[in-house]
Formats: C-alpha cells, structure tokens, sequence
C-alpha cells in the first residue's frame, strides 16, 4: 500500500523538482522568448516580434537544414536498421565465437561520437587518410559536396550498427522457436521464414528503434562538429549545427533559438504520432 | 522458393553437411565482416597514436609503427607553452562525471521512490510533467541554459558543468520508479515497524533490491557524461575547465596536420569507455532490455 506522506514526499521530490523546473522547463519557455528577440553574445537585444521565423524561411537557411537533417535520417535510420538485423540475425545463432563479435560491435557506440568523428576524419583525409590509401584513390570525401553528407551518415551508421542489433537480438530471442520448427515441417525456406515470420514478428522493436533512431538523428551534432562543421557549403549543416553556428559562431541567439523552437514542436509532433502509433501496436502478442 | 522441398524430404548427409557448411560459413563470414569493419578504425587511429611522427610523415597512416613510441602521448601530458596538455581535462571530466553521477543517482533514488511509494498531491501531475521533459533535447535548451548560467556569473566554472544535470534526470526517475513499485510492501512496513527511517529504508532495501536497474543507470551516466561535448564546449572558455572531449577537438583544429598527436587524444578519450564496456558487457547488453517497450 502506498503511504500517505505528503511533506516527505514532496521533500524527497524537491531537488529533481527544482532541476527540472530550471535546467528542462524554463529553458524551454526562455527559447521561445529569446526567439522573438534580436539577442546577441554580448547581451544586447532588441524585440523583433516574427522576424526571427520570417528570415529563417526566406533565406532558406531552416529549409536547408530541414532537407539535410531528412536526408542524414533517411540514409542512417533504414540502412543501420537493415544491417542491425541482418548482424542481429547471425549473432543469435550463437556459433563459436559470436559472444566477442557481440561486444565488439558495441564498442563505438559507448565511445564519445566527438573522438569518433576525429577518427574519421583522419580517415576521411585525401593525402594521409587511412581509406583513400587502401582504395588506392584520392577522394575528397569530406569537402565534396556531394559526397560529404553520405560521409557523415555512414559514420553514424558505422557507430550505431552494434547497439541497434542489441535491440534484434532481445528481439529475436522472445520469438519461441517452436514456430520456426512448425514452418520448417511445412516447408518455408529460410528466406520465408524471415520475410513472413522474423521481420513481422519482430514488429515492435523494429518500430521502437525506427522512432527512438528518428529523433535521436534529428538532434545529431557532436560527429557533424568533428567531421565536417556543417560544411561544404552547409551541405552537412543539420538542425543542431545550424543552432550552434547561429548562436556561437554568428552571435545571432535570437535566431538560434527560433531554430531550436521549430526542432522543439518538430520532436514533440514526432512523439505524438509515435505515441498513437504505439497504443494501436504495442497490443501485438507473440505467445 | 524451390529448395524447401530437397529440405523436406531429408536430401544425403553429405549435401545436409554442405549445407550447414555454407550456412554456417555465410554466419561467420557476416560476423568477421563486422568485427574487422568496426575494429579497423580504432586499430588505426590506435597504431598511429604509437607511432613516431617522422615516420608517420614518410610512410603514410598504414605503415606498422617501428618501434612504437610512446612520444605522442608523452607531449599530450607535459603541458607546453600554451598549456594545452590532457592533464587537466581528465582530471576536470573525472570530477564532472563523479559529482554529477552521486548527485543523479542519489536525487533520482529519493525522487523515484517518492513516485512509486508515497501518496501527495499533486504526484500524478507531476510526474506526467516529468515524462513530458523526455522530450526536451539538449539541444533545444543550450542557448537558454547558456543565457542563464552566464546571467548569474557561472559560465566558465565547475558548477556550470555539474549544475544542469545533477539534481537530478527523469529518465532515471522513470526507470527506478517501474522498478520500485514491483518492491513488495510487506518488507517496507516490517522494516518501517522495526523504526527504521526513509533514508535506511532506501538505503538497506530499497537500492540492493533494485541493484541491477541501478547498475546500468549507472554506466549509462557514465557513458552520457564523458561523451558529452556541445555543453562543456559552450560554457567553459580557455584551459581551465575544459573536458576531454572539449580538449580532443580543440587539439584537433590546432593542430591540424600533427595526425599522430591527435590520434593519441582520440585513444586518450574513448580508451576508458571502452574497458568499461568490456567489464561490464553483461549488465550493457541487459541495459537493452530495460530501454525497450516499457
């Protein structure tokens, strides 16, 4: 039973309380304040009502933004998702040896996605990275316009592969085995058995990675930072760095957080979609 | 689809043998696939951090280093003229992560337990208030927080580092409060009428009844905050409190040619993690479970 203590529950409650309230909330409301201000690093400011949004549309800096952070996601999601099952699929077989591929393809995803893209953008360099040596070619990857935000996702995809095939695997562990028994006795090859049992029984935690790998794409900043500072020509510019450069690199806060207001009502519509989605979903029973 | 049937009627052993072969061969040649994909760039980045510059400059980032020297880290921890060594930024991220994962875990404990255990007003609200701040992302809030820590003259301390996050987070108070209410309340009220009070009731009960939850909020503390970089950087300013993420790419923009320097700050700063994530891959690998479909 529940006790009915209300001092020393709000007491206990108190320090997340006030945490919340000044760290989450309150940065929250002051965004959408400072977004109606021409706001600069120095503290001068001036109220501009609308303008802030109404530049932010006009000179296209959002919409490019917009179109690059959707493209990153669109590359990244689907395709690490795809490999994480695939991977997922031959590490529960749990041959001789999976157990150190296991922990293995978790590893870049507990390193700082900041040193990671360090990393690769050594790799990534023309004349001394590690890629164009053994390829034997001379490519610019990260300066090419058209080939740098390819760069970027595939470094996202590359650190978040391990960790994504975690989620398949717990998945594919809950699907009783006896139903694989049932279809190999009926006669459905493997490739069957995965396009019309594996992928929709898997349905749930595809869908919670799908929605969790969305949101987490569209808040990317650290690996862009390292790797390309939203350059060439901000073709890698996605929402976070836009935000960043506008706030610190153009002193312009004002506008940063209008940015930041709009990738705010983004995420929250992103969210309630998910969140009727799973309601409707979450009911799938395998047993 | 033709082949199901050769499956059927239990085909010679030999091609049975062939066949798991094959199918075993595909497996493995999936999973060497991935670990040499995801080894590669950290055998890389590491062979180069051993390796000497001369030697770096005449045979290129894949030569093997001979003799591997240890000068690049050497020079990471004498700090030169411009003091730019890795000394104070690991000592800064330790402090940073210590203080800020006490402090998250304590006030998470207490706030979550409150949740799950006790009746107020008002709890219900407010922890629908606390569900919806999920949805807040770091980066949203960075200029605002920015605007306010510097307002009241914290920008560029420790406490701008520590402030934001250690009272507390709710997704460590939504995980603990799912666990803490499964505790069984028969124990609470034995223990209530043996005089004990909140405090040893959480600290003798409720914590080592839930130690695995506890554990991976833990690493994942610990992982979240070592890693982290867009804040640290906004706020602090100069060498003093610059963390190690902070102090890699500020290495890396400055000297932008002196790969093997660079390479040696990269191992520096994701060396730690990864030991930790090979003793602890256990309890890593559960943590998945608790994330997904609550």
């Amino acid at each position: 039973m529940n006790a009915r203590r209300p001092l020393l529950g709000w007491l206990l409650i108190a320090p997340s309380l006030i945490g919340v309230t000044c760290f989450l909330i309150l940065p929250v409301v002051l965004a959408f304040v400072v977004s109606l201000f021409r706001w600069d690093l120095l503290g001068t400011r001036k109220f501009l009502g609308l303008d802030n949004y109404i530049s932010l549309l006009s000179d296209g800096a959002l919409a490019n933004s917009l179109l690059v952070t959707a493209i990153f996601t669109l590359i990244s999601v689907p395709v690490s998702l795809a490999i994480g099952l695939v991977l997922a699929t031959q590490l529960v077989r749990a041959l001789p040896g999976s157990a150190i591929v296991r922990v293995i393809v978790v590893i870049p995803w507990v390193c700082a996605p900041l040193a990671l893209g360090v990393v690769w953008k050594w790799i990534f360099q023309p004349s001394v990275g590690a890629l164009n040596q053994i390829l034997g070619v001379r490519i610019e990857w990260l300066t090419d316009p058209s080939l740098a935000l390819p760069a970027v996702a595939f470094v996202a995809i590359w650190q978040n592969v391990g960790y994504i095939s975690l989620f398949f695997q717990a998945g594919l562990t809950r699907i009783p085995g006896s139903i694989y028994e049932a279809a190999r006795i009926d006669g459905a090859s493997s490739a069957q058995q995965m396009w019309f049992m594996t992928i929709p029984l898997l349905r749930p935690t595809t869908f919670f990675l799908a929605v969790t790998q969305v949101v987490a794409s569209f808040q990317v900043f650290d690996m862009v930072y390292a790797l390309t500072g939203g350059g060439p020509q901000h073709r890698t510019e996605v929402i976070a760095s836009l935000i960043y450069n506008e706030a610190f690199g153009a002193s312009r806060l004002g506008r940063a957080s209008a940015v930041a207001v709009i990738l705010f009502l983004l995420l929250v519509v992103i969210t309630v979609i998910q969140q009727r989605w799973f309601s409707k979903r979450i009911t799938y029973d395998m047993s | 689809m033709t082949a199901q049937t050769t499956t059927r009627r239990r085909p010679l052993t030999g091609s049975l043998l062939v066949r798991r072969v094959l199918g075993h061969g595909a497996t493995y040649l999936v999973l060497i696939a991935a670990a040499v994909l995801t080894l590669g760039p950290f055998l890389f980045s590491v062979m180069t951090a051993f390796t000497s510059t001369t030697q770096f400059a005449q045979q290129g980032p894949l030569s093997i280093p001979s003799p591997a020297v240890l000068d690049n880290f050497r020079a990471l921890f004498s700090p030169t003229s411009t003091s730019d060594g890795f000394v104070t930024p690991v000592a800064v991220t330790i402090q940073m992560v210590t203080a800020i994962l006490v402090g998250q875990m304590v006030f998470s404990v207490l706030a979550a337990y409150a949740f799950a255990q006790l009746r107020f007003p008002g709890r219900d609200l407010l922890f629908w208030v606390y569900i919806a701040t999920l949805m807040v992302p770091q980066v949203v809030v960075v200029v605002p927080l920015y605007l306010m820590l510097s307002e009241v003259g914290l920008r560029n301390t420790f406490w701008a580092l520590v402030l934001p996050f250690v009272l507390g987070s709710p997704y460590a108070i939504f995980l603990l409060r799912e666990n803490f209410r499964g505790i069984p309340s028969e124990l609470m009220d034995a223990m209530r009428i043996d005089g004990a009070g909140t405090l040893r009731l959480l600290w003798h009960l409720v914590v080592p009844l839930n130690r695995p939850i506890i554990v991976t909020l833990v690493l994942i503390t610990v992982v979240t905050h070592w890693n982290s970089f867009m804040w640290p950087m906004v706020i602090t300013s100069g060498p003093t409190w610059r963390v190690i993420t902070v102090a890699t790419a500020s290495l890396q923009s400055q000297y932008n040619n002196n790969w093997t320097l660079v390479m040696a700050g990269t191992t520096l700063a994701m060396l730690p993690l990864v030991l930790l994530m090979i003793v602890f891959q256990k309890q890593i690998t559960n943590s998945v479970g608790e994330a997904t479909l609550r």
